[in-house]
């Protein structure tokens, strides 16, 4: 099927002449004045390519024509071309202010009104099937999108099922109190939502806590590989046992290392990190690695904090449970441990909030 | 009468018309549908009946329909009644207007006189 031009114009040999230029192309429909066009626009502009329109006409005029258009909104997707008599500049510059794609003033060329139309035609084609061509592929990629989020959703808990698991093995393993890993990443949260707010150097999103709240409950993980006789030992371990014992740290990394390819970068990157680190001090005095300042990992440094808060509230088989109070002071005067002194800010700031998922949590 | 001698009589650009149109058997066949435009008419009688307005459109047109077709001398003449007419207001336009039928007169007869491709 043929595209199909419309023609605007009072004299019927003009509409002749342009008709005779056009018709081995296109299909010709004819309005002899701005009222027939409006009619024939307002029906079927949808079939027509393009526009030829006249000026001067009796009845309704060509720019009536053009100010109902642009109203309409129709000129976005119908080119418009104006064949005119008109000579003056400012008819025409008020043409282009309507959005009219060319000007062409009479007596005018055959080839030239082809040539002008044929290209003003293709441009609207190419525009039209880009469009489309666009809209297809944002809604495929909406669709994508959607996958992708059920996805990240659902390796997301698979994350968090992983850790869960691996954490319970910790518990049943160790002479830890069950609720230890709970404590941790309740304590975990606290300090950390507070590190996001006041210390935003570090970094941190909701995101991230989010994920070192979970991650926290593989600190002890490397505990696994830790031989009863040291684990469970009631006494005091002597210096090669204690040696061994401090190895749970790296060994944790490596049980994390064996996992690989379950789980997301991030995840294992920071559960890395409080496995390895968790034991290491402000001063550099920790291990394994004897990081200092900074340099030990924001994540390793909350749930080190969080660690030690727990052990100390609860009770062991190598000691008695010391109160939330007692717990706070030892931590601040430095007894148990050296933190980083933003650290430090932030669990003074969270006393009440750790004391109350403590409480929660039937400590 | 060929096109070329029929336009050389009434003061047209046969040249010009064969450019544009692209083939002198084209410019035949719609020089002779001017024999029934009905502009010139409607010019005559709009005027007379003092619709200054109509009498500007239909000026436009003629104008317009002679520029196309190459009547350069009808072209002339209905362009300066169309400029007179623009401002919208009564003019005295008798001599033009005899100048035009002149002109008309003379395209018409030299155009009906076009043999027949």
């Amino acid at each position: 099927m043929k595209n199909k031009i419309l023609i605007v114009d009072d004299a019927e040999i003009n509409r002749e002449v342009l008709a005779d230029i056009l018709e081995n192309e296109y299909d010709i429909l004819q309005a002899s004045n701005g009222r027939e066009a409006l009619e024939i626009l307002k029906n079927s502009r949808k079939e027509i390519s393009a526009v030829l329109l006249d000026l001067m006409m009796p009845e309704v005029d060509g720019f009536a024509v053009l100010e109902v258009m642009k109203t309409e909104g129709w000129m976005e997707n119908l080119p418009v071309l104006i064949i005119s008599g008109e000579t003056s500049v400012k008819a025409e510059k008020r043409c282009f202010e309507y959005g009219v794609s060319d000007f062409v003033r009479k007596p005018f060329d055959n080839m030239l009104v082809n040539r002008r139309v044929n290209n003003v035609v293709g441009l609207y084609e190419l525009q039209k099937d880009l469009q489309a061509k666009v809209d297809k592929q944002t809604e495929k990629l909406r669709i994508q999108y959607k996958l992708l989020q059920v996805q990240a959703e659902k390796l997301h808990r698979t994350n968090e099922n992983i850790i869960d698991i691996l954490g319970t093995v910790v518990e049943n393993r160790s002479l830890e109190s069950g609720a230890h890993i709970k404590h941790v990443k309740g304590f975990t949260r606290v300090i950390a939502e507070r590190v996001l707010q006041d210390y935003p150097e570090y970094g941190l999103t909701k995101a991230k806590v989010d994920i070192i709240v979970s991650a926290s409950a593989l600190h002890d993980i490397g505990k696994i590989a830790i031989p009863d006789s040291i684990l469970l030992k009631p006494g005091k371990l002597n210096e090669k046992e204690y040696d061994y014992m401090k190895s749970h740290t790296t060994r944790g990394c490596d049980i994390l290392d064996s996992i690989e390819d379950i789980w997301d970068e991030e995840y294992k990157k920071v559960g890395y990190e409080i496995c390895r680190h968790h034991h290491e001090r402000f001063d550099g005095r920790g291990y394994p690695d004897k990081l200092a300042g900074d340099d030990i990992p924001i994540s390793a440094q909350i749930v080190s904090v969080a660690d030690v808060y727990d052990a100390l509230i609860s009770e062991r088989v190598y000691k008695g449970a010391y109160s939330k109070d007692e717990a706070y002071h030892m931590i601040l005067r430095g007894e148990c441990g050296v933190f980083s002194p933003k650290l430090m800010e932030c669990f003074r700031s969270v006393k009440k909030e750790l004391e109350m998922v403590a409480a929660a949590q039937g400590e | 009468m060929t096109v070329q001698e029929c336009y050389e009589k009434i003061g047209g650009d046969y040249e010009g018309v064969c450019e544009r149109m692209m083939d002198e058997a084209r410019v035949r066949k719609f020089a002779l549908k001017f024999l029934a435009d009905k502009s010139y008419e409607n010019l005559v009688e709009a005027y007379g009946s003092g619709n200054v307005e109509d009498a500007f459109r239909a000026a436009h047109t003629l104008k317009g329909v002679s520029q196309n077709l190459g009547f350069t001398r009808l072209f002339e003449v209905s362009d300066e009644i169309t400029e007179a007419l623009r401002p919208l207001e009564k003019v005295d336009l008798s001599e033009r207007l005899a100048q035009l039928k002149d002109v008309y007169d003379r395209t018409i007869d030299a155009v009906s006189q076009l043999e027949e491709a």
